[in-house]
């Protein structure tokens, strides 16, 4: 056993004692009961999932949790689909999601959101151009694997929530 | 589904047999303590979106994998944890499994093994035939099949057990033995021969004579198609006599008639619903309730399973009550209809008595044991006049593998060679299907099954005749289209609305199609451009639909919907609260979905079994007022919209009938003398008022207030039965009578309990309308366009298009996402998807995502698929289900684009990037 301390969604976890092999998707699902993020392959394939991770110089990243022990997480600051909406409030990208029907049985949709979030995050930092848009939603979702949508909802949802707001997001 | 699953079989061979799921003896499926209802009172949430919108965007606790004893009130705080130990190995004599190299570190509390079931005495329901358990000393029937269910305590001990267990084989094999040998599960020949003109009757058909089966080589197992006097019986002579005859000339080579032969193969393919089977059962050896937590398709099926699975167990294994509740389900595509997977998490709970027990899959496990699609291997023969490009026959031979235990593979065969003709209005048509036994992992229930395999078939080689006649292949498809009115092969016609020539006009227009040779001169060096077409007819409905649904408004206004009916992602509670809001005028405050408990008040019972039930026998039981001959279905065979809302709608109509229109009258000051009073018809919704030509419009809440003030009816409780037509019963509401699609009911007046109306007359669809293959279809055709690149093989889809028909729309934007989906499952069928068979296959339980691969975003033509919905047919056209036959056309559209492009046909699926590379190379 070895202790693990993080903080998920601002609030912080541990220490608590932790098997080296268990894996972060069933401590999060086992161990604090959050199951929001999902378990869909255990293979890092499919990316339901994936949590956010903050570094410490403000940007973020995914990272499956299915295959990564959760003691590798040792210290991180974390977000999960729990995290998302602040006080009810749901995030742009939230109600971008309900508003176009981006999901149906909404099972991938955690890893989506996660995903969506850190891109949106990122055109923050640092914008792209309008051209360059749809081909950089592709390439920020496509490892995440939905079986009932066939994904155009999913990309419609980030694009219109960018171009609502392009000052923000594009060049 | 379809009339078939167990039943069909004995429709042939035993016809009369009373059986059936008959209300449950043991334990009613009670009790929903924890409610889904979505979206909830109160919750603040976007203006448009799903109703369980919210919670799925928060990550809200809603499907089977999620819960644990701690979250459900009223079980204990700790949650125990169940391994399925399946078998990779069906060929030798099972030994034994060897625990003791788990170690200390992982021992299970509990082993359950086939010696257990048999010391207790369980009983496997009648659908899954089959050992649950491998005994030692015997072969497994399949691979993957279970051997043993290993219960932890912790979920240290079972994470350590999982682990170990997927690193090393602890199962022992004895001797080889080979396969152990089963029956065939079914065969079937559907022959249908037409009369001189499309209005004289029929000289042979499946409705005129009855379903007809060969008889069985006893040696083989194989159906003896031929030579005729083998098989059973006179009724298959007849028609076989006649199905020969068709083939016969179909050889002749008559010179006028282009014919064609040709040979097609499907793939077992999985449905990978990303949530993979889970469920949690409690067994309170105190109070001997079962309690358990499901996600299905088909949740009062496995109530039933599991009721009939410890019905007769000794008494400390047997409950006095189940209590099952069904979350929302995680992706179904029919492979969660009829799973046996809840009677292992029930099996879990009943040997670790007063521990809640956890029973989930890992993908590789899910893989291994979870419903697979049935491969086809399919021979076609079409015969079609040179002079006017009209098929005259059509000849099938249809080989499906079921694997290890029988499943839905009945059915299956069935479907798929009814379907076999697709749109076509084929005159003479002989179809032989057999589905057969293997030791592969069991195949079942997958959207758009048998008739994705055979229609995809058809739409290859229809287009291949129609470039050998020559003709433009949408005018071939034009000349042969079924109309309205048309039969199909079983010798019915639809009773709903059949839209193919405007699905073909629509395909015609459309810039992919009219720009295909433009499109093709114009590809880059090194790349082929190609453009394909198909055009596909699915049924929907099973033959024996059950609805069941109730709705009530508050004195505030506020309107609850519960159902019966499943979310699996379909938008079944946003598509119940959009047809419900229709007469009521607002959208639910909360809907809530798998229930089967709720609906006692209607005092339903059933016997018999729906499929195979006589007249005599349905007109006799009918008279029972309470009796329908099902009382609730699985969400499946795309019957959410039609089916699944129905029994609400018309319990809506009620409430607006009989509670909100009079109280709207008292409101306008209306008399009941008034001509008025009668035209409530006129009347309609607009903004949460009620509208009325030269009368105020009134609110919502005021109609409600005053509804419940004049205890009017403010609640109505519904059932309807569909046989491919709805049952109609007559019900005395105050001094009124009412007659409606349904065959039960029970009002709520005030806020009074609700009470049943006894039925003054019920017509129930005729008995003989099982022998219809179907009566209800909806339309889909597609264009693609792909582009190859010669030297890699690699396929990019350029652009596409998807036109369908499904009558009224009840909440568009989920139908354009499901015919997004189905476009996406279709380019994986077509171009990804595939498992082996047998021991280098899933049930090996070494599959994953990964060596598996399904279409991501950028297999898809995400910026450039247009969807285009036709509106309904006539503002009163019902809702048509329409879920899976957008995902048929899309397989052989891709294939006919690929053989535009490179001039090569392929005979089977998946076609992949190394096949295309290798026939370009």
């Amino acid at each position: 056993m070895t202790t693990l301390s993080l903080t998920i969604n601002g609030r912080l976890y541990g220490p608590i004692d932790v098997r080296a092999e268990l894996t972060m998707n069933d401590f999060l699902r086992e161990v604090l009961g959050l199951t929001g993020t999902k378990f869909g392959c255990g293979a890092a394939q499919c990316l339901s999932c994936a949590v956010i991770v903050d570094g410490d110089d403000g940007t973020s990243h995914t990272k499956p949790t299915c295959v990564i022990p959760a003691l590798s997480f040792n210290g991180k600051k974390i977000r999960t689909i729990e995290g998302h909406a602040i006080n009810g409030e749901l995030t742009a990208l939230q109600k971008g999601f309900i508003e176009h029907f981006a999901f149906q049985c909404g099972y991938c949709t955690p890893g989506f959101l996660n995903e969506g979030q850190v891109f949106l995050e990122r055109l923050e930092r640092k914008p792209i151009s309008r051209a360059d848009l749809e081909k950089a939603i592709v390439e920020a979702l496509d490892g995440h694997l939905c079986r009932c949508t066939g994904y155009v909802k999913y990309h419609q949802a980030v694009r219109d929530v960018i171009l609502a707001d392009p000052g923000r997001y594009l060049t | 589904m379809r009339p078939s699953r167990r039943e069909l079989m004995k429709w042939v061979t035993a016809s009369g047999i009373t059986l059936g799921i008959s209300r449950l003896s043991l334990a009613d499926t009670l009790g929903f303590l924890v409610h889904e209802t979505l979206p909830g009172r109160g919750v603040s949430r976007p203006a448009s979106g799903r109703v369980d919108g919210v919670a799925k965007a928060t990550g809200a606790k809603l499907y089977a994998s999620d819960f644990r004893a701690a979250d459900l009130p009223g079980w204990p705080g700790e949650t125990s944890h169940a391994l399925l130990v399946r078998a990779a190995d069906a060929t030798h004599v099972y030994s034994g499994l060897d625990l003791e190299r788990l170690g200390k570190l992982a021992p299970p509390s509990v082993v359950v093994t086939a010696a257990d079931l048999e010391r207790i005495g369980t009983r496997v329901p009648e659908f899954y035939t089959g050992d649950l358990f491998c005994p030692v000393g015997k072969t497994p029937l399949y691979l993957g099949q279970p051997v043993a269910l290993l219960i932890f305590d912790t979920f240290d001990a079972f994470d350590r057990a999982r682990l170990a267990l997927r690193e090393d084989n602890f199962l022992r094999f004895g001797a080889e033995t080979g396969p152990v040998p089963g029956a065939n599960y079914a065969a079937f020949r559907f022959t249908r021969v037409a009369g001189a003109t499309p209005d004289a009757p029929d000289i042979y058909s499946p409705i005129q004579e009855g379903w007809i089966s060969p008889g069985f080589l006893e040696s083989s197992g194989r159906p003896i198609w031929q030579p005729l006097p083998v098989a059973k019986g006179g009724e298959y002579v007849k028609g076989a006599t006649y199905g020969e005859d068709i083939r016969a000339a179909l050889a002749r080579k008559d010179p006028s008639i282009l014919t064609l032969a040709r040979d097609f193969e499907t793939q077992s393919v999985d449905p990978m619903f990303l949530e993979p089977e889970a469920g949690l059962a409690w067994f309170d050896s105190a109070s001997k309730d079962l309690k358990l937590v499901l996600g299905v398709q088909s949740p009062f099926e496995a109530g039933s399973a599991i009721a009939f699975l410890l019905g007769e167990a000794a008494d400390a294994y047997k409950p006095s009550r189940i209590d099952a509740q069904f979350a929302y389900v995680g992706g179904g595509f029919g492979g969660r209809d009829h799973t046996p997977f809840p009677l292992y998490v029930a099996l879990a709970a009943m040997f670790f008595p007063g521990r809640p027990v956890r029973l989930a899959h890992d993908r590789y496990q899910q893989f291994q044991g979870g419903i697979k699609r049935h491969p086809f291997k399919m021979h076609s023969e079409i015969g079609i006049d040179r002079a006017t490009g009209k098929i005259v026959a059509f000849a099938a031979d249809h080989v499906l593998d079921g694997g290890g235990l029988m499943n839905y593979s009945t059915s299956v065969a069935v479907v798929g060679a009814t379907g076999a003709t697709g749109i076509y209005d084929v005159p003479k048509v002989d179809v032989t299907t057999v589905a057969v036994h293997s030791r592969g992992v069991t195949a079942g229930s997958m959207r758009g099954y048998g008739t994705l395999q055979t229609m995809t078939a058809l739409e290859v080689l229809v287009d291949e005749a129609a470039a050998a006649l020559p003709l433009d292949p949408i005018e071939f498809r034009r000349r042969n289209a079924l109309k309205v009115g048309g039969r199909t092969m079983t010798g019915n016609p639809y009773s709903v609305s059949v839209r193919t020539p405007e699905i073909l006009d629509k395909l015609d227009r459309h810039a992919i199609w009219k720009r295909r040779a433009e499109e093709k001169a114009r590809a880059p060096a090194g790349v082929l451009i190609g453009t394909g077409v198909a055009c596909s007819m699915k049924d929907y409905g099973t033959g024996a639909d059950c609805s069941l649904g109730t709705v009530s408004i508050d004195p505030e206004g506020r309107i609850s919907i519960h159902s019966d009916a499943v979310e699996m992602g379909n938008g079944i509670g946003t598509a119940l609260a959009n047809r419900v809001a229709l007469h009521l005028g607002s959208i639910a405050d909360e809907v809530t979905v798998a229930q089967v408990d709720v609906f006692d008040a209607l005092g339903l019972f059933t016997s018999g079994d729906a499929y195979l039930i006589s007249q005599e026998e349905q007109d006799t039981a009918a008279r029972d007022t309470g009796w329908v001959p099902a009382i609730s279905s699985a969400t499946s065979a795309s019957i959410g919209a039609h089916v699944g809302t129905q029994a609400a709608a018309e319990a809506a109509r009620v409430v607006f009938r009989f509670g909100l229109w009079p109280a709207a009258l008292d409101l306008w000051g209306i008399a009941p003398n008034d001509p008025r009073s009668k035209q409530s018809d006129e009347a309609f919704w607009q903004d949460g008022y009620l509208v009325m030509s030269g009368l105020s419009p009134l609110p919502l809440k005021a109609i409600a207030a005053k509804a419940h003030a004049r205890k009017g009816v403010t609640g109505a409780m519904a059932h309807a039965f569909s046989r491919w037509a709805w049952s109609q019963a007559t019900f005395a509401i105050g001094d009124q009578e009412w007659t409606a699609d349904i065959d039960a009911l029970a009002i709520q007046l005030g806020s009074a309990a609700f009470t049943r109306l006894d039925r003054s007359a019920v017509a129930f669809p005729p008995a003989d309308y099982n022998r219809i293959g179907t009566a209800f279809s909806s339309l889909c055709g597609t264009l693609v366009r792909v582009e190859i690149e010669r030297a890699t093989g690699v396929l990019r889809i350029a652009k596409a298009y998807s036109v369908l028909e499904c009558g009224q729309v009840l909440v568009p934007e989920v139908v354009v996402g499901q015919a997004q989906g189905g476009f996406a499952m279709g380019v994986g069928y077509a171009l990804l998807e595939t498992l082996p068979p047998f021991e280098e296959g899933p049930g090996n339980g070494k599959w994953n995502l990964g060596q598996y691969l399904i279409a991501r975003g950028s297999d898809l033509p995400l910026h450039d698929l247009e969807i285009e919905v036709l509106p309904p047919f006539s503002p009163k056209e019902p809702p048509k289900g329409m879920a899976e036959v957008v995902m048929i056309p899309i397989v052989p559209a891709l294939l006919n684009a690929i053989f535009d492009a490179t001039g090569h046909r392929f005979n089977a699926l998946p076609v992949t990037q190394a096949m295309l590379k290798g026939v370009l190379a």
